[in-house]
């Protein structure tokens, strides 16, 4: 009985409501390859390959880190990364997935989760790619590293 | 200086002649007149069990006082039987509830058998459903009407009085296999400018949770009462799906929430009536076999000293609580 009464205390101190995003956005960081350490790229500019009217998400702007929305009708993503560096070509990074459709909780409603399965990068100005996290979801921590 | 010799001498002469008149008479003994006590008629206090004076008389004292003893804890606090009663509810807060926007129910029945007016083992059985669209989302979910059991037992504190009133706490283990559906679902992409309705079906779940239950109960009218509940509660293990996490347990509420609240309404069958304690007309309560014992016919000597009731011999000394 007592064992009951501690585990229901201790189970009732969790709390599942939704403390991340509405919906499940890549959330890429800019890393130093020799330090390791996050930092900022001055003057980038990102855009998707295929999106509608060409449309940009960073236009030579100054970034730390850069949400990176996912089509989930494909199975990949491709966007461009032009570091504005004279001389170098633009880096394209393509992210291969499989998009789950999942029902989280009432706070948070239904998104699509993003199994990742792998990536291609061509190495003009970036060095390498990281994917910590297998699956990305609603968390809003960074899920995609680019060491340049 | 004469006059003070004429008083010693006087004196003396009063202690010689007393000595002498003491000694005049050795055989008359010394006598202290004491009126003894016991010369009289003694009446045990009203409400002693006839068993114990019978014991009394009979010079049975060791098993008298024992059960004085019992007697006088008896009268601390009233004894109710072992199987005091089964009480049915239903709760129906939750139906309330969704009268004034609640987007799921549990309705559960229980039976609660109340042992000595302290234990009570409680099963409850019900239904749990939810239908819920909430306005600035993007889905409805239908929790379809699932079963549950939820076992457990309370602690009546207030065991002393009469079980009309109760007060309590307890815990409850529940368990629950339920199905439930996410329907309308709607996507949109800005940036890609994508647009999706999907629905997540098929979704099949189970839990396992416990409650702290602290609550009341009030008579109402005859055998009907009422009673409120306050749950603290926790899910100790739940299904997760690959497309869903639950968010309505049935008999448990939202998966997140930590407290929830009943409302039943309860019929009580008294069970060993003829056991329970009988009330005084002072308001309290004691034993029914204190009842006023009837002359005994043919018994032992000592009734025969006695008054018909319930007196005692004058050799008895006083019964004492």
């Amino acid at each position: 009985m007592a064992a009951l009464i501690v585990a229901v205390v201790a189970t009732g101190c969790s709390n599942d409501g939704c403390i991340g995003n509405g919906s499940s956005i890549p959330l890429v960081g800019f890393y130093d390859y020799l330090t390791k350490k996050q930092g900022s790229v001055l003057g980038v500019t990102v855009k998707g390959i295929g999106a509608p009217g060409d449309s940009l998400l960073a236009d030579s702007i100054d970034l730390q880190q850069l949400y990176l929305p996912l089509q989930v009708s494909t199975n990949s993503s491709s966007f461009v990364f032009d570091f504005n560096v004279e001389g170098l070509p633009p880096d394209t990074l393509t992210l291969h997935y499989e998009a789950v459709p999942y029902f989280l909780s009432n706070e948070c409603g239904a998104m699509y989760l993003f199994n990742m399965q792998g990536f291609t990068v061509t190495h003009n100005m970036i060095d390498s790619v990281a994917l910590p996290y297998p699956v990305i979801n609603n968390e809003d921590k960074i899920t995609i590293k680019i060491y340049l | 200086m004469r006059q003070r010799l004429i008083v010693i001498l006087l004196l003396l002469v009063g202690f010689t002649v007393t000595a002498l008149a003491q000694q005049q008479e050795p055989n008359k003994p010394h006598v202290t007149p004491v009126k003894p006590s016991t010369n009289k008629v003694l009446k045990p206090e009203k409400g002693t069990d006839d068993k114990i004076i019978e014991r009394y008389v009979m010079g049975d004292t060791a098993a008298a006082l024992e059960e004085i003893r019992k007697d006088s804890l008896k009268r601390v606090y009233p004894h109710y039987p072992k199987l005091t009663d089964l009480a049915l509810g239903i709760n129906i807060i939750d139906p309330l509830l969704m009268a004034f926007g609640q987007k799921y129910a549990s309705v559960d029945v229980s039976a609660t058998l109340n042992m000595w007016n302290r234990l009570q083992p409680v099963v409850e059985l019900g239904m749990g459903w939810a239908k819920s669209k909430p306005d600035d989302m993007n889905f409805t979910y239908r929790g379809k009407p699932s079963p549950f059991i939820r076992i457990g037992a309370n602690y009546n504190f207030l065991f002393k009085n009469d079980p009309k009133y109760q007060f309590f706490a307890g815990l409850r283990l529940g368990f629950s296999l339920f199905n439930y559906d996410i329907t309308d679902i709607s996507y949109h992409n800005g940036y890609w400018s994508e647009y999706a309705q999907f629905a997540i079906k098929g979704q099949h779940s189970h839990a396992l949770w416990g409650s702290l239950v602290a609550g009341m109960r009030v008579h109402v009218w005859r055998n009907i009462s009422a009673g409120w509940q306050v749950k603290y509660q926790g899910i100790f293990n739940y299904k997760k799906n690959v497309n869903s996490k639950p968010w309505f347990v049935p008999g448990y509420g939202e998966r997140d929430r930590k407290f929830a609240f009943g409302f039943s309404i309860y019929y009580t069958l008294p069970l060993m009536r003829d056991k329970w304690p009988v009330k005084e007309s002072k308001g309290t309560t004691q034993p029914q076999q204190q009842s006023v014992p009837q002359p005994r016919q043919g018994t032992s000597q000592p009734q025969q000293q006695t008054q018909p009731s319930r007196e005692l011999p004058p050799n008895v000394a006083p019964l004492k609580q």
